[in-house]
């Protein structure tokens, strides 16, 4: 039921933003009999659903899946081998010093309504966010990061200078849709607050103007988004006349519906069902996903109370007392695989395989806590500083569900440790301000639970742990300067190897630390009936933001 | 002065007590004695629930969703959790939630019904105002604001539910209240020197009495119904083990799409049973209190029900007592 | 003059209650903790100043009373200010979830009246037989059950026969005849109009019954019976239109409910309606979706209380100001 609001409004925002994932090894062109048959209508169900469809606006999956269908990109991902390939850039560029990129863009391309789209549309757009980056443009503006200009000096060529070079040029910019500067300019005046307001919906004979394989021709908030073939679309045509994303409130509703052939396909099947799909004879797609599940150990070093949790052995303990492949086998009915690096697998490359999670092991933890010189008292419970360990762990709505299940086998492994939980649950919102608390100095609070969906490139996720982010995305009130210095050093390496390396020895320095320990890494579950094919997946479904491969690819068989 | 029977309340039962006045309910009319085994039955079963579950209501014994079987009768939860235990270990505290919350709402509704019908003036006005308020908002939305503002927890829940429904009865004992501060002998008693607090405790209380507990047994029926409800929508700790609770587990992790029926069925029984039970009972004694059903000149047979229907036209007339078409 | 002084006293406390209600849910939405603009300005490398335009853009900087000034102001003219969510007029979204709500609560409620008030009578009518067992009997198990619960059951049985999500089948492209589309709706609203419909009616056949008992205690029912009427017409010329009375007003108020939505019903349906907006708002700290939400239930119950009123006050000659 709370799959709207699965991932914390913030959250949400950095699955989206952070589009940028494919699958690590996630791709897979499901079924390949039967010839290709073009035309038909595929319809897709999903629970979470299109929040807006202003770009400026938007923090759903489902939005900047769209966007990806309905405008050009400068470049994509190919989800088959997980590189950068063009989109409306047929090539690129980059100076010596890295602070040159020359984008060569698709000539004689059209909008869906005939007007050119040319490479002035996507200097327009990267100006625009530039130029309002500090209020209503603000939700594109890191995407842009560093960036001194963007000039298009042909109708075919766009040229952006950095003011120091940036490693992930591309990762970011396959973030950023392209918008059409006839349609758009006019809300781009005075503060620029109309190009929050504008709601970009399509109404009858006037369809959301388009440069992607798709035309939206129709939208009902919280009901239906539709979709056409766009004939002008200056790359490969889809196989499919159109295709219709329809949005359930729950789980349960949208599975019955696709059981019962209301709709064709399904993305993020919950756990329990799958089984049930099987039988029902539907094809279900498990793969790897990029959403990994933590708990949370308060780590600013400044924290006020319960310090024995900064105590490194206390924080090892506590590793050894989860018990993650419970927590996959219950919580995931096996659909996640355990894991301890907060760069996930699924980024390929980037995530360091000698991370790997300590064993469940009690005694060992016991061992540990005792060495730390905590004694149990009367009741069992341990005893530092003069006060039992017994903590509360805040727990946000996002965790409901598979996560009150994980809490169950944590708190049932720490009781065995002489250590108490409680589990404070509430919305997001709240949580995140109980973890900040008091005025983002993150002093109080002990333990919590959370996700997050990082991106196929692991600068977001990374960020996420160093001190600027107090009070932004820090959930855990970690802060090391020497992690900041190799978070500043990896975002200037344009050598892929060397930033690799510097990734690598951040992965093990926040897992040394333990701000997080990771739980598992959840999986990407699709259903479809077997009268379609052709899906391309990645750790992000089907219907993805990372690249127009899927519903390109896709058709009946 | 308190077994004197006034027009227009009791009239028409003879009466020593209020416990003298229960049993006659219940020698007279069926449906409460259903409705008080019913209410009996869950309260025996709630207080026996720690000896005789058959497993632990909250460590996994079972396979997720496995269906009833000779072992687990009802069959097992998405955490593999026996659900007959569990159900067993939910009503405990889906009875507590709903007596506890009652019991604030009778204190609130009754204390501010007496004072509000007794003393009027500018008091009356307040109070109303306040009442007003909670009667043209949907509980369901309001508890769910409440909920999200303290955080979901049981205590929370016991006073949203109290906070919510207390303006119910705070409306109908006040219209008792007024009614019954005009007749003779409660002026006498203030002529003579009474005090307000005597007079109050001495006089209107007994008389608004048996309305009150009608009214209580009644409201614990809304409250376990507010409780599954704000359950439901995600609102409650979901560390807690209650009907509500049950329920919504399974439907969030799609227990109806996984063909776990056994998850949503016997839980649901069990809230409609109860529910229905409070009503039984309260309804008894409400019809009792009521003398104008127990003539009708059509037909012999005495066998009534029948529902409150507030002051009549005032702003605030509300089908039943706290639950409206708000809530569903 | 009676009425009319009764019809301004009424009023009054109407306008009274609507503003109690405007001031009430203003400061019930700003105690709640975390802020909407933290949530907004969660986005890679913001910065400070962003937050600030952001809370500068929503007037959150300004002291609460003078937020509240604004927003009493924003009302007269009829502004309910923009969705923090969507950046959307509040106004425009909400005329939206009514649109899709009203018929489908409506439906349900009306058939709840209907039956309820036909099965009242029949069960006072036949006053202790095994009709009228049968009818009180299930109009209190079907107001026990709860409503989840309840939409679950018909979701489980009639998954594979009905639609069980949304207003209609969404996937059509082109052009598609009224009836063709009205049908499709109907069939959508089956299972979400069904569930209301039985919540709600058992709640109408008891109150309809003891009102109509109650009438039959009347001494004029024993005169008519005395004077040789037959039941059936006793029942319809004179019990009858009594009985209504207090039904009439409930009725009223039940309608005022319909705008309220289905929270529970929505939720398990996808019934796009407002319930559900007002579910969805509280969670992403919508305040302007929220207030606006709460005031157009509550002036929606309170003016049909007050239709309640005149309307009794007509009616039944024996009320006094």
């Amino acid at each position: 039921m709370r799959r709207t609001m699965r991932l914390p409004a913030g959250l949400v925002a950095i699955a989206l933003l952070a589009a940028a994932c494919s699958g690590g090894g996630g791709s897979t062109s499901a079924g390949s009999s039967g010839g290709v048959k073009n035309g038909g209508t595929l319809r897709i169900g999903t629970a979470s659903g299109i929040d807006s469809l202003n770009p400026f606006v938007a923090q759903q999956q489902d939005a900047y899946s769209t966007f990806e269908y309905i405008y050009p990109f400068l470049v994509q991902y190919d989800t088959n081998n997980l590189q950068f390939t063009g989109d409306f850039a047929t090539r690129w560029n980059e100076s010596a010093d890295g602070l040159t990129w020359t984008f060569h863009t698709h000539p004689n391309a059209k909008w869906s309504d005939g007007q050119p789209l040319t490479a002035n549309d996507a200097a327009w757009t990267l100006n625009t966010i530039l130029k309002f980056s500090n209020g209503p443009t603000g939700n594109s503006a890191g995407m842009l990061a560093h960036v001194k200009s963007v000039t298009a000096p042909d109708a075919n060529t766009l040229v952006i200078t950095y003011q120091k070079p940036v490693a992930n040029v591309l990762s970011n910019l396959q973030q950023v849709a392209i918008l059409p500067e006839h349609v758009w300019q006019q809300y781009a005046t005075g503060k620029g607050t109309g190009l929050r307001t504008y709601n970009n919906q399509p109404t009858p004979g006037h369809p959301v103007v388009s440069g992607g394989p798709f035309v939206l021709v129709s939208y009902t908030p919280k009901q239906i988004a539709l979709f056409q073939r766009n004939p002008n679309f200056y790359g490969r045509k889809p196989h499919i006349d159109g295709f219709g994303l329809q949005y359930f409130a729950n789980d349960d509703a949208m599975i019955t519906a696709l059981k019962s052939h209301q709709i064709d396909a399904v993305e993020t099947v919950p756990v329990t069902s799958v089984a049930t799909l099987k039988a029902a004879g539907l094809h279900v797609y498990v793969g790897p996903g990029l959403e990994f599940h933590d708990f949370i150990i308060n780590a600013n070093p400044k924290k006020t109370t319960h310090r024995e949790l900064l105590n490194p052995l206390v924080r090892e303990a506590f590793e050894y007392a989860i018990n993650r492949q419970q927590i996959v086998k219950t919580a995931w009915l096996g659909y996640a695989q355990p894991g301890a690096s907060i760069v996930p697998p699924g980024t390929g490359a980037w995530s360091d395989p000698s991370v790997t999670p300590l064993p469940f092991d009690i005694q060992k933890a016991n061992q540990l806590l005792d060495q730390a010189g905590y004694k149990r008292g009367p009741n069992g419970i341990r005893i530092a500083d003069g006060h039992p360990m017994s903590y509360q762990v805040i727990f946000p709505n996002d965790e409901a569900g598979a996560g009150d299940r994980a809490f169950q086998i944590i708190q049932a492994g720490f009781q065995q440790i002489g250590v108490q939980l409680q589990q404070r649950p509430m919305d997001d919102t709240a949580a995140f301000n109980a973890i900040s608390a008091p005025n983002s100095t993150y002093q109080t609070f002990d333990l919590a639970m959370w996700d997050w969906v990082p991106l196929e490139d692991p600068d977001f996720i990374l960020s996420v742990l160093t001190c600027s982010q107090y009070g932004n995305w820090s959930d855990s009130g970690y802060c090391n300067p020497a992690y900041d210095k190799l978070y500043q050093e990896q975002g200037v390496a344009v050598n892929p190897k060397a930033r690799q390396q510097l990734v690598y020895q951040m992965q093990q320095m926040i897992y040394n630390a333990r701000p997080y320990i990771v739980l598992n890494y959840q999986d990407v579950i699709d259903a479809w009936w077997n009268n379609w094919t052709g899906f391309v997946e990645s750790n992000q479904n089907f219907f993805n933001p990372l690249s127009k491969q899927s519903l390109t690819e896709v058709h009946q068989t | 002065m308190s077994a004197v029977q006034e027009p227009g309340l009791t009239e028409g039962l003879s009466v020593q007590s209020h416990a003298g006045f229960l049993r006659s309910v219940l020698r007279e009319r069926k449906a409460a004695v259903v409705g008080l085994g019913i209410i009996a039955f869950f309260v025996v079963l709630s207080v026996v629930a720690p000896l005789v579950v058959p497993y632990s209501p909250n460590a996994q014994t079972c396979a997720v969703f496995a269906p009833p079987s000779a072992r687990h009768w009802f069959g097992c939860d998405d955490g593999g959790i026996d659900l007959l235990s569990e159900i067993m270990q939910g009503g405990r505290i889906s009875l507590l939630i709903g007596f506890t919350a009652t019991v604030v709402s009778m204190i609130l509704g009754g204390g501010i019904g007496i004072v509000s019908g007794y003393f009027g003036g500018w008091v009356d006005v307040t109070f109303m105002r306040i009442v007003d308020y909670l009667l043209v908002i949907p509980d369901l939305a309001f508890a769910m604001v409440i909920s999200e503002v303290w955080g979901p927890s049981v205590f929370h829940v016991i006073v949203v539910i109290g906070i919510l429904e207390w303006s119910g009865t705070a409306r109908v004992i006040r219209a008792q209240v007024m009614s019954v501060k005009e007749r003779v002998y409660v002026k006498r008693a203030r002529a003579v020197g009474a005090g307000n607090g005597r007079v109050i405790f001495r006089h209107i209380l007994p008389q608004v009495g048996p309305l009150l507990i009608a009214n209580t047994v009644l409201t614990i029926a809304v409250a376990i119904y507010l409780e599954t409800a704000l359950a439901f929508l995600g609102l409650e700790d979901p560390s807690t083990t209650t009907w509500g609770t049950i329920l919504e587990h399974a439907f969030a992790r799609a227990a109806v799409s996984a063909g776990a029926w056994w998850a949503i069925v016997p839980d649901g029984i069990a809230i409609t049973l109860l529910i229905m039970g409070c009503f039984l009972f309260g309804q008894a004694i409400e019809d009792a209190l009521n003398p104008r059903l127990k003539v009708a000149h059509l037909s012999i047979r005495r066998w009534t029900l029948r529902t409150l229907v507030g002051g009549a036209a005032g702003m605030g007339v509300r089908p039943l007592v706290g639950r409206g078409p708000d809530a569903i | 003059m009676r009425g009319a002084d009764y019809v301004i006293k009424r009023a009054g406390f109407a306008v009274l209650t609507i503003f109690v209600a405007i001031t009430i849910n203003f400061f019930l939405f700003r105690v709640l903790p975390g802020n909407a603009v933290a949530d907004l300005s969660r986005v890679p490398r913001a910065t400070p100043q962003l937050r600030h335009a952001l809370e500068v853009e929503f007037g959150l900087d300004k002291p609460k009373w003078e937020q509240y000034l604004i927003y009493l102001k924003q009302l007269a003219h009829g502004n309910m200010g923009v969705s923090y969510a969507t950046q959307q007029p509040v106004s425009t979204l909400l005329a939206n979830d009514l649109k899709n709500t009203i018929p489908m609560v409506a439906v349900g409620t009306i058939a709840a009246i209907l039956i309820g008030v036909l099965t009242g009578i029949l069960s006072a009518w036949r006053r202790g037989s095994a009709l009228d067992h049968l009818s009180t009997n299930l109009a209190i198990a079907f107001y026990a059950f709860p409503t989840q619960f309840l939409g679950l059951m018909l979701l489980i049985l009639f998954a594979s026969v009905l639609p069980t999500s949304g207003m209609m089948n969404p996937f059509v492209l082109g052009p598609e005849s009224l009836w063709a589309r009205l049908k499709d709706i109907g069939a959508h609203m089956i299972l979400p109009a069904l569930t209301v419909c039985l919540t709600l009616y058992g709640e109408f056949t008891l109150i309809m019954r003891s009102s109509m008992l109650e009438t039959l205690g009347e001494d004029y029912v024993l005169t008519a019976r005395a004077k040789g009427l037959p039941d059936r017409k006793i029942v319809s010329r004179h019990a009858l239109r009594n009985a209504l009375l207090p039904i009439a007003t409930v009725v009223a108020i039940s309608l005022g409910w319909i705008v309220g939505g289905a929270i529970l019903v929505e939720f398990i349906f996808t019934w796009p309606g407002i319930g559900w907006a007002m579910w969805q708002a509280i969670y992403q700290r919508d305040y302007p979706m929220l207030q606006g939400g709460f005031l157009v239930l509550a002036v929606s119950v309170i003016v049909l209380n007050f239709i309640a009123d005149l309307a009794y006050f007509r009616l039944d000659p024996r009320i006094k100001e």
